[in-house]
Formats: structure tokens, sequence, C-alpha cells
């Protein structure tokens, strides 16, 4: 077990040091000036290394192992990314310089707008979001302020019930009422469900294409057909744009909004929950309640505009997660329109390998065929009380993150497998035969096996309702 | 470059088992009406490419001496800082939803919160939230959730950028923002908040030190906001807090701030981490992940994310917000940033901020044309000077020196014309102040 930090045993040396080389001046009011003691822990440097890299060690990370985590994309981060963002010429810019010393970042946001637009079918985009959900945030509240500058009531947004949790939230944070769509079996929608609660009162439908379950909604001219007739807008959750790179673009299918996660598709490390980017993409007619400041070009120079009267505002301080978008656009200049495309492609025939593996042996609701990513459900196979989760543990101890599990909702006892593209075909058979032997061959012989898992883990099965129930969220 | 390693032998097994001919049939499932052109996007470089393409454009940026801040700030990032967070276990791991396998982000994270906790003296920390804006717009939600009120008092001290996204989380929303305007002296006073707070308040939102250096009063407006028993919501800068009230001396319910200071580059302003700390009380209306400390079936210590009910994961709509992906290894660039100083290092660290920022002060406001602006004010890192000089030029010649000048405040309204927001970290040496100085007395 390691110790906290706060149990470290204090050498009484810290590790880090300033010195100033003016005279220190402090006069603090009585009444400003901090009585109470800080409580930071004081280690050695040496203690302190070892702690963290101890810590480092106790995570299944990308780099050690395979992490077929659903709807995450979990791809290779490439090292050159890393290594052209950690220049200081990126690194020691202010926000506030003047724009004739920040050209490159400016190029380079520019650039990355430029690019995702080509990709997409997009008009415009805007890079300042930090993550996918506040992308779907500013997305919406586009569209609210869209309706209002056409003096439309619209207060509703249609959310399938396959959609990623952050869909209906990130609506309701944007003022607007949810209105569940059920979906079909295969994750699909039905134009005839749809109809009946497209009223006129729908503000937008939000899609997300593949759905989670792994399959192209191959209704979708119908489903742009039927929403635009009725006046309302379509918004494209980009959680799944991997499959689709240079193969269909959302912009082309209809939509008229899209959040794209750079952290997910453009091969940005996720850093353990983040930092992500979530660029948003709108038609147009949209681009005027796009966020400020706005990147122009004017001539050969690129400026920040932030006179635009209808923008929904700022959504965060400053431009956006620069480094997010940096290593992104590194991303796509490594490969181009070609090996984008090459991406989207190998990244389906990964999920239909395994998925072509795995089908004729486990339940899979949707289908024999998927895009990127695919969702089994084994619930049948289960004995012996087994459940998913022991499944997900199961695997930790074979040395694989586990899969996304009991995610889309619509599935009992779901497990959610995307490969991506950059793993090996050796790399998948492996995960195949072993996630085969845990749900055919170890639920019926060995389920202790599974109740006990994980064996091989820093630490076994944590009590998750005890740590809910009397929460202990720091230090004594 | 080609990041997917597959040759044609493995491809064509696949294709067998899949029981395809051609990749392209798994895309037969899209009318062909609706398939992408070619596209017409650069790249297929190489990394001795990428490395001179990319040397090329940041050639284009320019590394500055800066005294500026106005909510990023230069300060020095210990080595340790870089080495944990450029640990490939922790920068391409996921949020850690597999507990067994993500301990190591767990516990610091865990660490993180319990060292902002000391920090700021308040009880419970969240695992993190995108930046200092974000979090002062999701305590003005937490605030009005909890209180069932729909009036928020912002200071007009509060960093611009912060308010607009305060603004921008509320737009939909039925609640009121109403602005509390500075005085002559750079501060909020008492007599503001007695005469703004009503029973409709939900929360009194200040900065300390505020946008313009100027550390506020903040017992007393907390005890002015609690008359009417509205929250009170300090944004706090945390580097300050090593000589500074804490939030939880003032009886502060929520304290939140940009924690780009402990541990992460400028970066043009981003990534950086905010972080939200509140009383006990409050932490179920909490945004956002938190970490708890539990057992395994062993009895052993252990991490995992916990109140998830919270969540939008689990609660959807009614999640208490849509925050899923943070700010988790900025966080922990924090984390390690806390871990190395003790208390007295934290102390000193603070005083050194104070203490040049006072020296420069003093010497430009000596200077002719230069004023305090605000007389009497206490200051932490930064400090608005009033000029008769040519702003733009004195901005142009540091500039051509290398130097990134104090921020223009003239546009922000009328009493701020003609005036200059400096800021001195610890950074800055003495030389450099000296040669600032020399600079401006030319101007």
């Amino acid at each position: 077990m390691e110790k906290l930090l706060n149990e470290l045993s204090s050498s009484g040396v810290p590790s880090y040091n300033v010195k100033s080389d003016v005279e220190i001046d402090v006069q603090i009011p009585r009444n400003l000036k901090r009585n109470s003691a800080l409580g930071l822990p004081v280690a050695a440097e040496n203690d302190l290394l070892r702690h963290f890299t101890n810590l480092s060690r106790k995570n299944y990370a990308l780099s050690t192992v395979f992490y077929p985590l659903g709807s995450c994309t979990m791809k290779y981060n490439p090292l050159i990314n890393e290594r052209i963002a950690k220049n200081e010429a990126f690194n020691f810019i202010h926000p506030y310089q003047p724009p004739e010393s920040i050209q490159g970042i400016l190029e380079i946001m520019y650039g990355l707008e430029r690019d995702l637009c080509e990709l997409s079918g997009m008009d415009c985009f805007s890079l300042q979001q930090a993550a996918g959900a506040q992308g779907e945030f500013a997305g919406l509240l586009i569209i609210a302020k869209y309706f209002k500058s056409i003096r439309q009531t619209r207060t509703k947004i249609i959310v399938p019930d396959s959609a990623h949790g952050t869909n209906p939230a990130s609506a309701a944070f944007a003022g607007f009422e949810i209105v569940p769509l059920k979906s079909e079996s295969n994750g699909s929608i039905s134009p005839e469900k749809l109809k009946r609660i497209l009223t006129p009162g729908v503000a937008a439908i939000m899609l997300t294409i593949p759905n989670t379950l792994g399959t192209f909604e191959k209704n979708i001219p119908e489903i742009s057909k039927l929403a635009h007739e009725n006046g309302s807008l379509l918004y494209y959750d980009g959680a799944n744009l991997n499959a689709v790179m240079g193969i269909v673009r959302p912009g082309d299918m209809g939509f008229d909004v899209m959040h794209i996660n750079l952290h997910k598709t453009f091969s940005t490390p996720h850093g353990g929950g983040g930092p992500g980017s979530g660029p948003i993409g709108v038609k147009a007619f949209l681009e005027p309640f796009l966020p400020v400041p706005r990147i122009e070009k004017k001539k050969s120079k690129f400026v920040l505009n932030y006179k635009k009267s209808e923008s929904i505002g700022k959504l965060k301080a400053f431009f956006g997660n620069f480094p997010v978008i940096l290593k992104a656009y590194i991303y796509i200049k490594a490969l181009g329109a070609k090996g984008l495309k090459n991406v989207s492609e190998h990244a389906v025939l990964n999920a239909n390998y395994m998925l072509a593996r795995f089908k004729d042996k486990i339940n899979v609701p949707a289908g024999g065929r998927c895009m990127h990513e695919f969702v089994l459900s084994p619930k049948s196979l289960f004995k012996n009380d087994v459940r998913t989760l022991d499944v997900a543990k199961r695997l930790l101890d074979y040395g694989y993150y586990a899969p996304t599990v009991y995610f889309p909702l619509i599935v009992e006892e779901a497990v959610m497998i995307e490969p991506t593209e950059t793993e090996s075909k050796e790399t998948l058979d492996a995960f195949v035969d072993i996630l085969t032997k845990i749900i055919l061959e170890e639920t019926g012989l060995e389920p202790q096996k599974l109740k006990e898992a994980p064996v091989n883990t820093s630490v076994r099965r944590l009590n998750e309702v005890e740590a809910a129930r009397k929460p202990i969220l720091r230090w004594k | 470059m080609n990041y997917t390693s597959r040759n044609q032998k493995d491809k064509n097994n696949m294709f067998r088992t899949i029981g395809i001919n051609d990749i392209n049939e798994l895309f037969d499932v899209i009318p062909k009406y609706l398939r992408a052109k070619e596209l017409n996007i650069a790249g297929g470089k190489t990394e001795q490419e990428l490395i001179s393409y990319f040397s090329n454009i940041a050639s284009k940026n320019r590394i500055l001496v800066s005294f500026r801040g106005a909510g990023i700030y230069d300060h020095y990032i210990p080595s340790l800082v870089g080495e944990i967070i450029g640990r490939s276990e922790f920068w391409t791991a996921y949020t850690p939803y597999q507990a067994e396998a993500s301990q190591g982000t767990l516990q610091t994270i865990f660490e993180y919160q319990s060292l902002i906790c000391a920090l700021t003296g308040l009880d419970t920390s969240n695992a993190s939230l995108y930046d200092g804006a974000t979090a002062a717009a999701e305590a003005a939600l937490l605030s009005l959730r909890v209180s069932g009120k729909s009036t928020i008092l912002i200071s007009q001290a509060l960093h611009p950028e912060y308010i607009q996204t305060i603004k921008t989380y509320l737009e939909n929303s039925r609640a009121k923002i109403v602005i509390l305007n500075v005085s002559s002296n750079g501060t909020i006073e008492k007599s503001s908040v007695d005469a703004a707070v009503n029973d409709d308040i939900a929360a009194v939102i200040i900065q300390s030190p505020n946008y313009f250096g100027v550390v506020e009063d903040m017992q007393t407006l907390s005890s002015a906001a609690k008359r009417k028993n509205s929250l009170f919501v300090a944004v706090i800068n945390p580097l300050s807090l090593g000589a500074f009230q804490a939030p939880g001396e003032y009886n502060a319910d929520i304290a939140v701030g940009e924690g780009q200071v402990l541990g992460s580059a400028m970066s043009f302003g981003g990534a950086t981490f905010g972080f939200m700390t509140v009383k006990k009380a409050l932490e179920w209306k909490m945004p956002g992940r938190i970490v708890g400390q539990t057992v395994d079936k062993e009895g052993k210590r252990g991490f995992v994310l916990t109140l998830q009910s919270r969540e939008q994961h689990i609660r959807r709509e009614k999640a208490t917000s849509n925050i899923c992906t943070n700010a988790s290894l900025n966080a922990l660039a924090g984390c390690v940033f806390l871990s190395g100083w003790g208390d007295y290092g934290f102390k000193n660290l603070a005083e050194i901020n104070i203490s040049k920022a006072r020296y420069t002060f003093n010497k430009i406001k000596s200077l002719e044309g230069f004023n305090a602006k605000f007389k009497n004010a206490t200051f932490f890192n930064e400090f608005v000077i009033e000029t008769q000089k040519d702003i733009k030029k004195l901005n142009k010649v540091l500039l051509k020196n290398n130097v990134l000048g104090p921020l223009d405040l003239s546009n922000m309204n009328e009493s701020l014309k003609n005036c200059l927001l400096f800021c001195v970290t610890e950074q800055r040496t003495k030389s450099e102040i000296d040669s600032l100085v020399e600079i401006l007395s030319k101007i």
C-alpha cells in the first residue's frame, strides 16, 4: 500500500525552494493575513518522486495495456505530439500577448478550424470548449439563441435513450426540456416514432452516429428531412467520429451543429480524465452565434475578432485548451486526408473482426456488422450469479483494462468494446480468446474466480457502497 | 505517418473471418450519395517533417519577459511536476472508472482534494473543473440550486472573462445577475453589499485578490452576505493563500479559482484546471467527480469515484452538472506542485511575489507620469498604475525589448482610462524589473 502524501516521513527539507533577489517586504493588515496553518506536506524530492512514480505504476494505461473502452476511442497517442507540444514557444505564451507575437498559435488554431470544416462538412468551427460536454452545451446555447433571433419559442430537445449521459445533461444545462426517444433494439431511430414526438416546440434532435451500439443510422436522410420540415435543427454528437472520417460527413447528412472530441478521434491523450477539447462546428447560418473571439485572417495576418453582437459569449476564460488543439493538429498533419480515412477504415475493420469472432458465441443486440465499436449482451450465458461487473474485474486479472460496461442503458448487462485502429491483430485475437473463455467457460466452471476478481491489481475489489455511505473525501 | 500496424496478410485473414473481400464492404450500409468525396486536408508528414514544420510555426510566437497577469501567470514550475505528469501511466490513462486498475490516478486525486482543502480551509473538494471561469460559473449554479433563490451578486472586480462565462452559463436560466460596483479604492465596500443583499440573493461572488490585484476584506464582505443568508463564494488565487486569509477563515461557503499557478504552463491560457471546495453541507450538490477513500475486500485502503449519483452518466438530465472530462492531468500537476514546498516554503513563495510586486510598484509610482491608482490598497502580485503616457507606445517599446508590458485597462470603463495592470511574480529578477523601470522612465 502506498502511503498518502501526509504520511510520508518528513525529512524537514522540502523539495522546492525559491529565493528572492529583492528584499522581502511584506506588510499585510491583520484582518487580511492568514492565521491558520496550511498543513502542506514536507517531503524530499527523492521521496516524492518515488511516491508519485509508484502510484503511476498502479494505473493500467494505454501505454501499458489494451484499453478497449467503448465510446472512449482509446487509440495510441503519438509521441511526436507530446514532443512538439513541449516547445517553449507554445508553452511560455501569455494569452493576452499582442497578436503580432502569437501568429504561430493563431495559425495553428485557424488551420485546425479549416481542416475540421473540411472533414465534417460544416462551415465554421470554434475551438474554445474545454471538453465534449462543454461543446454540447455551447452547441445547444447556439440553437437556443438562433430560435430567439427568429422569434420562435422552442423549448424541447429530443434525445434518444441510447445517448451518452452528457446529451440530456447538457440540454438541461442549456435550459431545455428533454424529450426521450426510445431507440430500436439495434440502437437505431424509427422515423415513425420520431414523427410522433416531433412537435412544433422541438428545437433540435441530438444524435450520435454511429450510435452507441456501433451501428450507422441508415434512416438519417429521412430523419434529417423530418426534422427540418418541422423547423427543428439536427445536433451531431461527434464522440464516434472515429468511424467515419473521409467516409461520410455530418454536414452532408444534414446536421446543423456538432461537436468533436479532440481527445478521442484526434489522438490527444485523456490524461486520466482530462484536459480534453470539444470544438463545435456549425453551418453558416449559425456562425454569428459562435463564442468570441473568432480567429480571422486579414491579408496574411491572423487577428482575434471580439465584435460579434449575436455571439453566445464565452464558454471559459481565454481561447481553449491550446496544447490539446496543437496535438490534434499535429496528428492531422501527420496523416492528411488519406491517413485519416485509413484510420476510420481500420477502426471499423478491427471492430468488425472482433465482432465476427464473438457473434456466434455471445449475443450481439445490434446484429453481425458494426462500425468502430459494438456491444455484447452476455446475460443469457451467465451462470452462478455472475454479472458483467465480474467479467470486467476478471479481465483486469488478465492484464486488460475493461470495456465500458452497463452502457448503453438499453442493453442489459452491456459490454461495449471499441478496439480502435491502432491495435494489432494479435492483440485483438488474444483479447477475444480471453473474454470468450471468461464468459463461456469460467462463469460455469470457476465462478469464484470472477466473484473474487481482481486479484492481480494493487487492491482487491473495492467497497463502493461504503465509500458513498460514509464519504471520506480527504485525509484527516 | 501511419499508426495502424496492419500488414496485408493479416488484413486478408481478417476479411475472411468477417466474410468480405474488400474493406469498402464494411461501409455498404451508408447510402452511396452520402459518401464523402476525397477530402482536401494536407498531411502525410513524417516525424522529421513534423518537427521542422511545427518549429517553423512556433518561431512565429515570441517568448517574452512577462509583466502581465490578469488570470494567467508566469510562475516557476519545479522539475518534478514535468516528470510526473510526463509519466505515460498517468497521461495515457482514462477517467478512473475501473477503480482497481486506476489506483494511481485515484489516490493522486484524493491527495489533490486533500491539499486543496488544506489550502482553502474548506471541507470538500472535487477532482477539478475546466478552469477558473467555469468553476466560478458552476459555483453560481450550485448556489442557485441549493438556495432556491434567483439572483447572484457579482463583484465588478471579478475577472471580466469570468463574468462573461457566468453570464453564458446562466443565459437560459431564470437567474438574474447584479453587479457590485468597485469603489475608488479598488475594492468592493461593505456598504455596497449591504445595499444589495436581500432575501432573494443566492450568492455573493467576490474575487480576491481581485482583477485589479487588490486584496478584498473578505471577512467583512462574507459577514455582510450572511446577513441575508446568502452563500459567500470566494474566487481566489491559490498562491496568495500562502500569505492571505483562507476562505475557511472568513466563513466562505464555496471557494473556486484558477489552478494554473499551481504547476501548469501558461500555454496561451489553457489547458489549466479549475478547483472548487465547499462546506460539507454542500458536497452532495457539487458538480464534477469526487474521489473517496474506502477499503477492498481484504480491508486494505483504496480509492474510488464516489457520490456518483450526482453525475451525468447516472442522473442524466437531473445531474448537478453536465461535466464529464475535466482537467485531471493539470490537477495532478497541482497536486505535485503543492506537495513539495511545506508550509514555510509556500508562504515564502507568496511573500516573494508580494515583495517583488511591491518593489516594482514603489519604483514605478515614483517615476514622473506614473501614479498609484488605488492609494492604500493591499496587493499580492498585481497592481494598477495610472499614467499620462501614451500606453500604446509604451507597450510597443517594451515589446521591442522582449517585454510583455502591463495590461491596458483603458477600455474597461471610464474610471480606468489610462490605467495599467502590472504583474510581478517570483520569476522576474531584480535586473528585469530595473530594466522595465528604466524603459518606462524614458517614455
